[in-house]
């Protein structure tokens, strides 16, 4: 038995973050007799989060080993995907923190919730078996629907998740009908097996079947076009903090999977890259077309994701061919911290925007960020500066990661597709800056100032991921060798 | 080396799982009761189940490289009921809350977010 | 024509299912046109053990149903877990590592026991409304 209790060090930052959601559920039912006041959840959350993304960065230089007889792996490209998700947690904690407080509405389970998904989703870039990656999949997809139904105001967060809950359990159960199909073709749920069927050349339909079914279970995912239409309206109804950590935390985990399922189980023939190249430019096309009328912002940035889904499909891609497989990986790295770090903090000030207009019963509209400049000016500029790192401009984070993976894919002989890329970014333009435009040029209406109090700790929290915006963006230096160094294990 | 014999025999579970998933598909996207679209999709797993049971029971490929063998579709089931139970348990709460919230499960009415 | 040789086993299934829905039909046509028909207000009241109904057929149950049974149904379907268990711990205990999946599976006991009390604490095994 090929076996070892030590393997359990593998996969410590996910027992970290599950230690730390059971130590809140118990804390919650026995602490709450006694100290009424939930705010100190927020802070042992973070700092269990804190702790994952501690363990996965010290793992970082271990060697890559099989775990658990080939059942999850641990890896550079894990443990990078692994730091991506904790850090997202950190800062998700942090900027909930205040708009729970600030709404009044800080129950039990919030922040325990969010441990368990963020738990789901660093075992989910580590996994190698299809039944492995289905569990970590539901574990991490469970915890985000009932955070999607979190708050209990109106109809809207509770249609939103159900909604959610509805199109993820159809596409979990697409993906495991693959898996289904890929046991029956290989005799095996290991992806290492799976590829050991796909290189013997008697690739039958079976196996066909099986790729399609489990690349589109992951496409629904990820965000990518036919399978969209769930993301605007669940990114509108969840609560904004939750919103930006779904963005960031089940986007890397899904990506990293989508990668590890195509290279790890059907690799060596890249006969998927056709499937993906198809997937990006409709997910690129659509996405941007459809952010350019939205009027709320939370809708557009929703559009926004789809369309960053797109570019990020464009690495996914530019692994399935010839060229050096270790650069459109390490791209794909940095492009999803770039995202984000980008995303957790535009939602974090979406986050604030919206618990004004919720306190004043207004709609999320483009005219409520009217004038925010001369109230705000720190706000301002920050969300200016997330919307132009979305956009791709210089000298952010954004422009960057679209940089490193336009080049993989011009190097993987993808030259159509990175054009594309870059024209749907330029057409992407208008509709960011729209947003500027409204916070800088245009006068507020009515003035009804932010509610004060409590904004320090997502003050902080944005303060956090403009700096890593602008630093991944002048000195994008350390930071793409981190992400080359986790990728170096998809190398040749 | 394929077993005919057995290739044959698992044919008949396949197609059944086949017509299974894709009645439980029908009923996710047709249904407008959001429990019987909650019942589909439990369906859908149910399907796959029996997919990976004709599998390890008839299987196409003369060895499984795995260790415990062709018996792993038997545990990969176990995995997907308990994690289809808790599936149910989640999905039926959030029905509740929608519930709750307009006091009807009919999918058609859920409209608050519509473009 | 492969298709056909799959599913002619169940030709004698499908000629039964034919015959029989044919005999009903006939059997119910031939009761409704030769019968005599007299219907008395006695012969409408509920016989022996039925008893007049009472309001809607389709009230609406307590969600405390749904969720009590749930609630069975999460934790039941966990315990299936021990059965593969048992029966390879003997093979754990040859590679000398009886000791760990005991562990193991105390943990996962243990976590499933917390999830209880979580349950009970919370009210959820409560009846009252």
């Amino acid at each position: 038995m090929n076996f070892n209790p030590g393997d359990l060090y593998g996969v410590l930052p996910a027992l970290l973050l599950a230690a730390g959601a059971l130590v809140l559920l118990t804390s919650e039912v026995f602490l709450r007799p006694v100290e009424p006041d939930r705010r100190y959840q927020a802070w042992v959350a973070a700092a269990f989060a804190f702790a994952g993304l501690w363990a996965s960065l010290a793992q970082l230089g271990d060697p890559a080993q099989p775990l658990f007889a080939g059942a999850a792996v641990s890896d550079g490209f894990a443990h990078i995907v692994a730091a991506v998700v904790c850090a997202a947690l950190f800062l998700s904690c942090i900027v909930a923190f205040s708009y729970l407080e600030s709404l009044r509405a800080t129950r039990g389970e919030f922040y325990a919730l969010a441990l368990f998904s963020a738990s789901g989703m660093c075992l989910l870039a580590q996994a190698t078996d299809l039944v492995v990656i289905f569990i970590s999949l539901e574990v991490m997809s469970l915890a985000v629907y009932a955070l999607c139904a979190y708050l209990r105001r109106g109809k809207r967060p509770a249609e939103a998740a159900f909604k959610y809950f509805i199109l993820g359990s159809f596409a979990s159960a697409i993906f495991l009908y693959g898996a289904a199909f890929a046991f029956g073709a290989s005799g095996s749920t290991r992806l290492a097996d799976l590829a050991a069927t796909v290189r013997s050349g008697s690739a039958t339909t079976l196996v066909y079947a099986s790729a399609a079914l489990l690349a589109a279970g992951f496409a629904f995912k990820v965000a990518a076009v036919p399978f969209h239409m769930w993301v605007p309206d669940v990114y509108d109804g969840a609560p904004a903090p939750v919103t930006g950590f779904m963005a960031a935390g089940v986007k890397a985990a899904a990506f990293a999977t989508l990668v590890r399922i195509l290279v790890s189980g059907y690799g060596e023939g890249g006969r998927w890259r056709g499937l993906i190249v198809a997937l990006a430019y409709l997910t690129m096309l659509v996405g941007n077309l459809l952010a350019v009328p939205q009027r709320s912002v939370k809708r557009m940035l929703a559009y926004s994701s789809i369309a960053h889904a797109g570019y990020l499909l464009v690495a996914v891609a530019a692994m399935g061919t010839s060229a050096p497989r270790a650069d459109a990986a390490g791209a794909l790295l940095f492009y999803l911290a770039s995202y984000g770090a980008t995303v957790i903090g535009a939602f974090a000030v979406v986050a604030i925007i919206e618990r004004k207009l919720a306190l004043s019963g207004l709609g999320d509209d483009l005219s409520s960020w009217a004038g925010l400049s001369e109230k705000h000016p720190a706000l301002a500029a920050a969300m200016s500066l997330f919307m132009i790192s979305l956009a791709g401009v210089p000298p952010t984070a954004g422009f960057m990661a679209k940089l490193t993976v336009f080049r993989s894919a011009i190097e993987a002989d993808l030259v159509p597709l990175a054009i594309f890329g870059v024209i749907t970014s330029v057409a992407g333009l208008y509709y960011y800056l729209r947003v500027v435009v409204y916070v800088y040029m245009v006068p507020e209406a009515k003035a009804d100032a932010v509610q004060g109090g409590r904004l320090l700790s997502a003050g902080l929290a944005i303060a956090g991921c403009a700096l890593i915006v602008l630093w991944m963006g002048v000195l994008p230096g350390s930071f793409a060798a981190l992400a080359q160094s986790g990728a170096a294990v998809f190398g040749r | 080396m394929v077993d005919f014999f057995h290739a044959h025999q698992a044919q008949h579970y396949l197609v059944l799982a086949a017509l299974l998933f894709a009645l439980g598909a029908a009923g996710v996207v047709l249904r407008r009761n959001a429990i019987i679209v909650l019942m589909s999709i439990e369906l859908m797993l149910n399907a796959v189940n029996l997919t990976f049971l004709a599998f390890a029971r008839f299987p196409l490929v003369a060895n499984s490289p795995m260790q415990g063998g062709f018996s792993q579709g038997h545990a990969a089931v176990f995995f997907v009921i308990a994690t289809a139970a808790a599936e149910a348990a989640v999905g039926l709460a959030i029905i509740i809350a929608v519930f709750r919230s307009r006091t009807s499960v009919n999918v058609d009415e859920f409209d608050s977010l519509k473009l | 024509m492969r298709a056909l040789d799959y599913l002619s086993p169940y030709l004698p299934v499908l000629i039964l299912l034919l015959f029989a829905g044919v005999l009903c039909a006939l059997i119910g046509a031939a009761a409704t046109f030769l019968g005599p028909k007299r219907i008395t207000a006695i012969k409408e009241t509920a016989f022996e053990c039925g008893s007049p109904s009472i309001g809607d057929s389709h009230s609406r149950h307590s969600v405390k149903f749904y969720l009590v049974a749930l609630l069975f149904v999460v934790f039941d379907v966990e315990s299936v877990f021990i059965y593969p268990w048992g029966s390879l711990l003997r093979d754990f205990q040859a590679e000398g590592l009886g000791w760990f999946a005991y562990v193991e599976m105390l943990s996962f006991m243990a976590t499933l026991a917390l999830g209880l009390v979580y349950v009970w604490r919370k009210g959820a095994l409560e009846w009252n409304p």
